[in-house]
């Protein structure tokens, strides 16, 4: 159908443009009109990040056809406020923390403007519904919330007359707030490349089955196609994470519903999934496994022939579909038992999850004439995908450039290469730049993506004193069809199943299985959520009967200085008993809730992420410096202002003066990537040492111009002098800018911090984490003992940061895992029925709205780790695994039962309640 | 090649309807909000869209003579800001508030949430327990009414011909002593898709039933009104004995099927919770 005039008004401005028929307004905006500050998350009207305001109403631009528009008026993010002259609600949200990684942003902020045009002055509950449509996996919403009261109560105006605070400590604005509040920022999806054609996939409709013929040759003929490409035309290699099983595209038979078997390119979206649709492949469906203890016995089909042939960095026994089996422990459990005044056993289910983020998998790729490729896409790890790429298609690593955009959310979804290899394919063969982005129902059932499901058996024996004896755990995880992340989430589970208890005898089995189902990923606390669930909750029912309290029970067993973790490392810092009796009493433990209602309670420990990382910072001529390190930020902030604040603090100079370098893997000095809680605890001290290190060199410099010995020399406000005699000085701009000349380059301040391993003295695949930290969340609710239904009352989480450099970055990290962790307790399922996501969109799994996010208060507990300089401790990770245990706490509590699956939703509740003891 | 289509955007009923007359498949938007959802899955399968958001005559709410008509292009918005007091409002404000979230409120119709015919649609069971009935116009036929119920026809079926359009839906305007109950329960505060939902309206006669509407939703292939429930209730005191019978009763008429949302079990047993809930309240409520 031919194109249609189309005249409206956008940001004020009148346009006038020709759209086909079906055209969103959204496609309009983002692709006609280039304001790509609109964002599309699903497409279907579910997550509110592509808002515009229609005639002043907020609307999802995706559900209205751009024709609808004729005639009307359109304000985009574009048109609300621009940097230095941004709108109050933009302010509001830049200044109270309301922004993570930026993707709901627009969206948000302009809901929020629609409802202040109404109400100048709203209750909470009226923030709480008119943001209810707009998802935000980050931040928890209630920095929002305080965004929407500051714009009201006249705070804001205090906040922006101090100006940044970049002090540690201080609640520093992240430096990327404002690229973000105004729509500016480039997302993996905003990239646009002259003569850009699409990708799409062909995927399998079975979930086992062989390949018997692929024919390509209707799509090839296809006159929008540009490419076509399988596993047939390449060279495929194995990779993964520490198992490597996985390759391309499947070859000889598919092992999952949705499993790449072809992509093409043409020169739209819809002509590339048109195409994708004419590829014949004839399949003969073979019988499949999708129980995980099914998949263990003898005559299971077999979903790998030979797992032994892939490599593994772990030693592990492997047959059949066990992917990964781990045993350790301590003492003697049947002992333990024997001697126990009771032994407590119960089995706990965690459902298949996702990682939620709101801005989907999406990358483009550009060959050039002497085969390099350029990749430019939304990863959390750079240069992994280099590697990855490189393990998959047989070339060497250099053969790749990727330029890492905007991250909309990683949350471990972008941990692992999803749409990566195939641009680069289709690239290579059209020799056209290609851009392939999921759409939401991909994204939703797509591999690497998902939590692992877990089944957990605990046997516990405990003496009537409420003292722990002996601790038997057996877990399950079921990793679907490849498992590169499964060995990983066993090692790291099996960490957790003692909790932070002592526990003189322990025996841990941790088991991975593959089946036909959609391979699970590595998301935000790997086993956490799960492992929180099965023992907190299991922690819980020994208390009970043993006739104690869960506060008091945990204040016994819990951990100290001094004490060892389940693999004999031993802990310092340890604030566990702090953070316990803070969160109990913020829901005032000792005052019983009302008949219903219940309070609960659950901790956990967890890792403070390192692997090492090296940092630069570099004078720019004119005392102003660059930050360089090949670390992304994954939208938590840690990276433009935690990092920035360290860095400020160890060089002598404001953080406004040092500018984070923005580059690719070409440029930037290799990095892991943004994951397993490193940003503040690595990167900001690795920021802070390399910061040292310049500072050391631009005092050595002074005191050789002013013939003083460098240990004399002070910095001060952009001046050198000899301590005592400020006018004996020498300007930091001049010393940089004779440095430049002369040297021809830049004064360069480097750290390498190494992997800081703790000792450990039980043989473990992973054995210890340095600076472990630790929290407590308690939780009050009441139930609708007719529906099911949980009204969460109050909410406190407590955590030991070790030093809050950023106070409101540590409470968006623990606000938004809050919401999370809240989600996996009440709603979060993605229902699998024989190979199949039955709910892939965000209507039917749902992550937690304004509306149901509750009153939470956040306390931060500052235990210093030793591992200096600041004694920081990791956060990104950890407070999304205590509210599974919490909310299953205090829902026994409420109603005298044993919560033994999750999700909690009214149904699951009203079974509870069903099978109570009368 | 991808079947495309056209698009049109009538300024009135009439021009409305005469486009609705063209050959071929014809397609009416209003919201979007059903249609743009299918439309980013797979290629729509029409040769005109019809534009009705440009309609003005479909906006409107009145009341005349005891008769309500909400014109089929009212937003869930605008009903939101409707203050009409009484069982009206009592049923009509809790279910705007808990259908999807603001930004589809301020596109979604109330026509266009009867057309799609979801089992699961929040405007149904209201209008139900109201009594409403809808019209439709043609070019060809003109003007014809009838109650909602029949309406629905099964899984995503209606009685609306291809040419005609849904301009209004209408009801009595409740009287003063009309007493009320709604309830949605879904997976989330928010926007989300109900499991069940329940719209009672109930007039009391010295004491005695004098008129009961049921009305379920998303429990059967289209919403539903509970005929033997409200006989049951018919003439009778609203005691716990009657009450309890009623909320079996309906359970019974119920016809919820599994699915990832709830299974029919868990839907059929909040029916009859949610009925004895609603007429324990009603019973209560003073008038």
């Amino acid at each position: 159908m031919k194109k249609k005039a189309l005249n409206f008004t956008v940001n004020g401005r009148a346009e006038a443009i020709d759209v086909t028929p079906r055209a969103r307004l959204l496609d309009a905006l983002r692709i006609d009109l280039g304001l790509t500050g609109t964002k599309e998350g699903c497409g279907t009207g579910d997550c509110g990040s592509c808002t515009v305001l229609l005639d002043g109403n907020a609307v999802n631009s995706c559900m209205v056809l751009a024709l609808q528009a004729e005639g009307r008026e359109i304000t985009t993010i574009e048109g609300l406020g621009k940097p230095g002259a941004l709108d109050p609600v933009q302010q509001a949200m830049v200044q109270c923390g309301g922004i993570q990684c930026g993707f709901c942003t627009p969206g948000m902020a302009l809901s929020l403007k629609d409802l202040f045009n109404r109400v100048p002055e709203p209750s909470e509950e009226e923030v709480r519904v008119a943001i209810s449509s707009n998802l935000c996996r980050c931040t928890g919403y209630t920095k929002i919330f305080d965004a929407a009261r500051a714009l009201h109560d006249g705070t804001l105006d205090t906040q922006a007359a101090n100006g940044n605070d970049d002090a540690i400590g201080a609640r520093m604005v992240r430096t990327d707030a404002v690229e973000k509040v105004t729509g500016s920022a480039i997302y993996a999806e905003d990239v646009r490349l002259p003569r850009m054609v699409y990708g799409a996939l062909v995927r399998s409709p079975l979930p086992h089955a062989n390949i018997l013929s692929i024919d390509t040759s209707a799509a090839l003929n296809h006159p929008d196609v540009r490419a076509v490409v399988t596993g047939r035309d390449i060279e495929m290699g194995y990779y993964g994470y520490e198992l490597q099983d996985q390759r391309v595209f499947a070859l000889e038979k598919v092992r999952y519903l949705g499993e790449p078997v072809a992509a093409v390119a043409a020169v739209t979206p819809d002509a590339a999934r048109e195409a994708a649709a004419l590829v014949k492949v004839e399949y003969e469906e073979l019988p499949a496994v999708f129980d995980p203890e099914e998949a263990m016995s003898e005559d299971a089909p077999l979903v790998h022939e030979d797992p032994n042939a892939y490599h593994l960095d772990w030693e592990s026994e492997r047959k059949g579909n066990l992917c990964y089996r781990l045993e350790f422990g301590d003492g003697d459990v049947e002992q333990g038992f024997a001697e126990s005044d009771q032994v407590i056993e119960g089995t706990y289910h965690t459902p298949e999850a996702h990682s939620g983020a709101i801005e989907p998998h999406s990358a483009t790729a550009m060959s050039d004439p002497t085969g390099r490729i350029t990749i430019w896409t939304t990863t959390q790890k750079p240069f992994a995908v280099r590697s990855y790429l490189a393990k998959a298609l047989k070339r060497p690593i250099s053969t790749f450039k990727v330029v890492p955009t905007h991250i909309g959310g990683g949350f471990g979804g972008k941990l692992f290469p999803v749409v990566e290899p195939y641009v680069v394919l289709l690239a290579e063969r059209s020799g056209l730049p290609v851009q392939m982005t999921l759409s939401r129902d991909e994204e939703m059932a797509g591999a690497m993506l998902l939590r692992h499901p877990s089944k957990v058996h605990i046997k516990t024996g405990v003496m009537n004193d409420g003292s722990l004896v002996a601790h038997q755990v057996r877990m399950l995880f079921n990793t679907g069809a490849y498992g590169p992340y499964g060995p990983n989430t066993a090692a790291l589970g099996s960490l957790m199943a003692g909790g932070p208890y002592r526990i003189p005898n322990l025996e841990i089995t941790g088991l991975v299985t593959y089946t036909n189902n959609v391979p699970k990923g590595s998301i935000r606390c790997p086993s956490g959520p799960q492992m929180a669930f099965a023992v907190e909750t299991h922690m819980d029912k020994v208390s009970r009967a043993v006739g104690m309290d869960g506060l008091s029970f945990r204040l016994k067993n819990a951990w100290e200085d001094g004490d060892a973790t389940c693999t004999g490392q031993p802990l310092a810092a340890v604030s566990l008993k702090e953070c316990l009796q803070k969160a109990a009493d913020a829901v005032e433990w000792d005052k019983p809730s009302p008949p219903g209602a219940g309070k609960g309670l659950a901790c956990n420990w967890w890792v403070s992420g390192t692997w090492g990382t090296q940092t630069l910072i570099e004078t720019n001529e004119d005392a102003t410096f660059r930050l360089i390190s090949g670390c992304v930020d994954m939208g938590t902030g840690g990276l433009t202002s935690s990092v920035l604040q360290m860095a400020a603090a160890g060089l002598g100079v404001p953080a406004d003066s040092i500018q984070i370098a923005r580059g690719d893997t070409d440029t930037l000095p290799w990095d892991h990537g943004h994951g397993g809680s490193r940003m503040t605890f690595t990167i900001a001290r690795s920021a802070y040492e390399a910061a040292l290190d310049l500072k050391r060199q631009l005092l050595d410099e002074a005191a050789a111009r002013l013939e003083a010995a460098p240990d004399d020399m002070v910095l001060e406000d952009g001046r050198i002098f000899v301590r005592g005699d400020p006018s004996n000085a020498i300007g930091l701009a001049e010393i940089c800018y004779n440095r430049h000349k002369k040297h021809g380059g830049p004064m360069v301040g480097v750290s390498s911090l190494l992997d800081d391993q703790p000792p450990t003295t039980k043989a473990h695949p992973i054995g210890g984490f340095p600076a472990p930290s630790f929290c407590a969340h308690a939780v009050e609710l009441a139930v609708d003992e007719t529906t099911g239904e949980i009204d969460l009352k109050r909410y406190a989480a407590v955590h030991d940061v070790g030093k809050a450099v950023n106070p409101t970055g540590c409470e968006g990290q623990i606000e938004g895992g809050v919401a999370m962790g809240l989600g996996l307790a009440m709603m979060e399922e993605l229902r699998e029925v024989d190979g199949k996501v039955l709910n892939p969109s965000f209507a039917d799994y749902l992550l937690i709205s304004a509306e149901d996010m509750p009153p939470t208060q956040t306390i931060l507990v500052e235990q210093p780790a030793l591992e200096g300089p600041m004694g920081v401790k990791g956060v990104g990770e950890p407070p999304i695994a205590p509210p599974t245990g919490a909310i299953a706490n205090a829902l026994a509590a409420a109603l005298d039962v044993d919560v033994t699956h999750l999700p909690l939703t009214p149904e699951q509740v009203s079974a509870l309640i069903a099978g109570r003891n009368p | 090649m991808i079947n495309d289509f056209d698009f049109t955007r009538p300024r009135d009923v009439s021009e409305a309807l005469a486009a609705l007359a063209h050959d071929g498949c014809v397609v009416p938007v209003a919201g979007g909000t059903n249609i743009m959802v299918n439309l980013k899955r797979a290629p729509l399968d029409a040769d005109l869209v019809v534009d009705l958001s440009g309609v003005e005559d479909l906006k409107s709410i009145s009341v005349n003579d005891g008769r309500v008509r909400l014109g089929a292009g009212v937003s869930f918005a605008r009903l939101l800001d409707w203050h009409p007091g009484g069982a009206i409002e009592g049923l009509m404000h809790p279910m705007c508030v808990a259908f999807a979230g603001p930004l589809i409120r301020n596109l979604a119709t109330v026509g266009g949430n009867i057309c799609d015919a979801s089992a699961a649609a929040d405007i149904s069971p209201p209008l139900l327990a109201l009594g409403a009935t809808v019209e439709l116009q043609s070019a060809a036929h003109g003007r014809r009414t009838l109650p909602l119920a029949e309406f629905f026809q099964g899984v995503r079926r209606t009685a609306r011909r291809p040419d005609e359009l849904l301009t209004a839906i209408e009801f009595p305007q409740p009287a003063d002593d009309e007493r009320w109950f709604y309830y949605k329960l879904g997976k989330r505060k928010a926007d989300a898709i109900s499991i069940v939902s329940i719209a009672i309206t109930l007039r009391l006669e010295q004491g005695k039933v004098e008129q009961a509407r049921i009305a379920l939703g998303a429990v059967a292939p289209v919403a539903m009104r509970a005929p033997e429930t409200e006989n049951l209730l018919q003439g009778e005191a609203l005691d716990e004995t009657i009450i309890n019978a009623a909320a079996v009763a309906a359970a019974r008429e119920s016809r919820p099927i599994d699915d990832f949302r709830a299974t029919g079990a868990y839907r059929r047993s909040m029916v009859e919770a949610l009925v004895k809930r609603g007429l324990t309240e009603i019973a209560q409520q003073n008038t």
